[in-house]
């Protein structure tokens, strides 16, 4: 091989190999974060005995701690937990600690999103779902989980764009992902034009962002034609008279 | 192996030395932050041609770019940078002696600055119009307009964001171990390095994390229930 730093060129070639399992990474942490996040959110607006003060130490610790050490003690303490079951997970991919650390930090903050905007829903619209003899799961899917959908989305966007950038760290535990990549490309060369491949890892990430970011506009363009904004503006208007 | 009691406590302690060190720099690295945030805002406000663009692609980065790749770029860069300015200036500075801490005040100033500037700039704008327009009228120069009138008020509305990217800022200085900066987590790597005891120092260094975001969040609730309180006494 020959020795000395590549053109731009094949640093990008390279590092695109590794984009799936950076974008296999954040869709995975997002769809199971979701609804986890969703059964958090459940816990805290049902305020359920025992579970409660569980959840709200959670929320608390998830919060109140950089993603990086919830990574280190997940990645190093989660292995001692399942010992004391009898089972060994030493042998698991480190992909699999990445995405519970993802998990675990983001359905915190999802529910801290997803807990306000199902409150902001007007109580009428409760009643009158009851009024007109909806069941329970009737009365979330078809009422209140389409009007809680553009309160969250534009905060849920930034989640994501949080999650891809978050897992930019996982390089630390092992994870070879754009990141993980990049940092193998610099050791190869010994460390020559490592600042040309981060810029090149810089952009791509942006790029990645920017998708994801217009994809949820997208998504909040569609939610406005349906009216659902405006649904819920004339919900509050009630409120107000 | 398992748990040490012993171990954690000690770590725990030892992990408070660094918490000062930690608080100080976020409080400089957020001072510098929404200073450069605030000029970002103004140019994006008044539409700076030329600027005003400048911005607005400085804050999609910023904002879609990880922030411990920002760090390496600073931090790998910074000698040559170094070197080149000495040259340009005739100082002989020794890039191999700057310390890592100029690129993670750097970055980090710059990163937090792109997020400060969209806070800023709603608080601006939700100082009314009128309030402006008041200032004109009694013969006001916009900059004193600005500084006297509308930067008060909005602070009012900023002071919240400012906190939590105040705790935002602690927690992510954790990344900064990677370019050499003690910092809480650092500490903890360190202690786990002489003993191999990697679960008790993250799982202490990651309670002194918690014990002080929640001392920080209780101190800010305050700060800003006063500052409502406040607002319902002035005539906006």
């Amino acid at each position: 091989m020959k020795p000395g730093p590549d053109s731009i060129f094949d640093i990008f070639m390279k590092l695109l190999e590794n984009v799936p399992i950076t974008l296999l990474v954040t869709l995975l942490s997002a769809v199971v974060a979701f609804f986890l996040g969703i059964a958090v959110t459940a816990v805290r607006i049902k305020r359920v005995k025992l579970l409660y003060p569980l959840v709200s130490v959670y929320i608390s610790f998830s919060r109140g701690t950089p993603i990086l050490i919830q990574l280190f003690v997940i990645y190093y303490g989660s292995p001692l937990l399942f010992k004391l079951f009898g089972i060994d997970i030493n042998g698991w991919s480190q992909i699999v600690f990445a995405v519970m650390t993802l998990v675990f930090h983001n359905a915190a903050i999802f529910s801290e999103i997803a807990r306000p905007a199902y409150l902001a829903v007007d109580k009428g619209q409760h009643d009158a779902a009851d009024s007109i003899g909806m069941t329970g799961a009737q009365k979330v899917f078809r009422i209140i989980f389409p009007q809680v959908v553009p309160i969250a989305l534009p905060s849920v966007g930034n989640l994501i764009i949080d999650l891809i950038k978050d897992t930019a760290i996982l390089f630390t535990i092992g994870v070879v992902d754009l990141m993980g990549r990049a940092k193998l490309i610099i050791a190869n060369n010994y460390g020559i034009g490592k600042v040309s491949v981060y810029i090149v890892v810089a952009l791509m990430y942006w790029f990645i962002s920017a998708i994801a970011e217009h994809g949820v506009r997208l998504i909040e363009k569609r939610n406005k034609k349906y009216k659902f904004a405006s649904g819920l503006a004339l919900g509050r208007e009630d409120h107000d008279v | 192996m398992t748990f040490d009691l012993k171990t954690a406590a000690e770590a725990f302690l030892s992990n408070w030395t660094v918490v000062p060190a930690t608080m100080g720099l976020a409080m400089l690295i957020l001072a510098l932050a929404i200073i450069i945030g605030m000029f970002i805002a103004l140019i994006r406000i008044y539409r700076v041609p030329i600027l005003s663009k400048l911005a607005t692609v400085y804050v999609s980065f910023m904002r879609g770019t990880p922030l411990i790749v920002l760090l390496f770029i600073v931090y790998f860069s910074l000698p040559d940078t170094v070197e080149f300015m000495g040259k340009l200036f005739g100082t002989a500075v020794d890039p191999n002696k700057v310390s890592p801490l100029y690129s993670v005040i750097i970055t980090y100033s710059l990163y937090i600055s792109a997020f400060q500037s969209e806070n800023i700039k709603g608080a601006l704008a939700s100082v009314d119009k009128g309030q402006m327009e008041a200032a004109y009228s009694i013969g006001f120069k916009t900059s004193q307009a600005l500084m006297r009138i509308v930067f008060p008020q909005a602070l009012k509305v900023a002071v919240p964001n400012f906190c939590n990217a105040y705790i935002g800022a602690i927690k992510a200085l954790s990344l900064a171990f990677t370019v050499g900066f003690v910092d809480i987590l650092a500490k903890a790597k360190l202690n786990s390095a002489l003993n191999f005891r990697y679960i008790e120092s993250y799982l202490a260094a990651a309670l002194v994390y918690w014990m002080l975001c929640i001392a920080l969040t209780r101190i800010f609730r305050k700060i800003e229930a006063g500052l409502k309180k406040n607002e319902t006494l002035s005539t906006r």
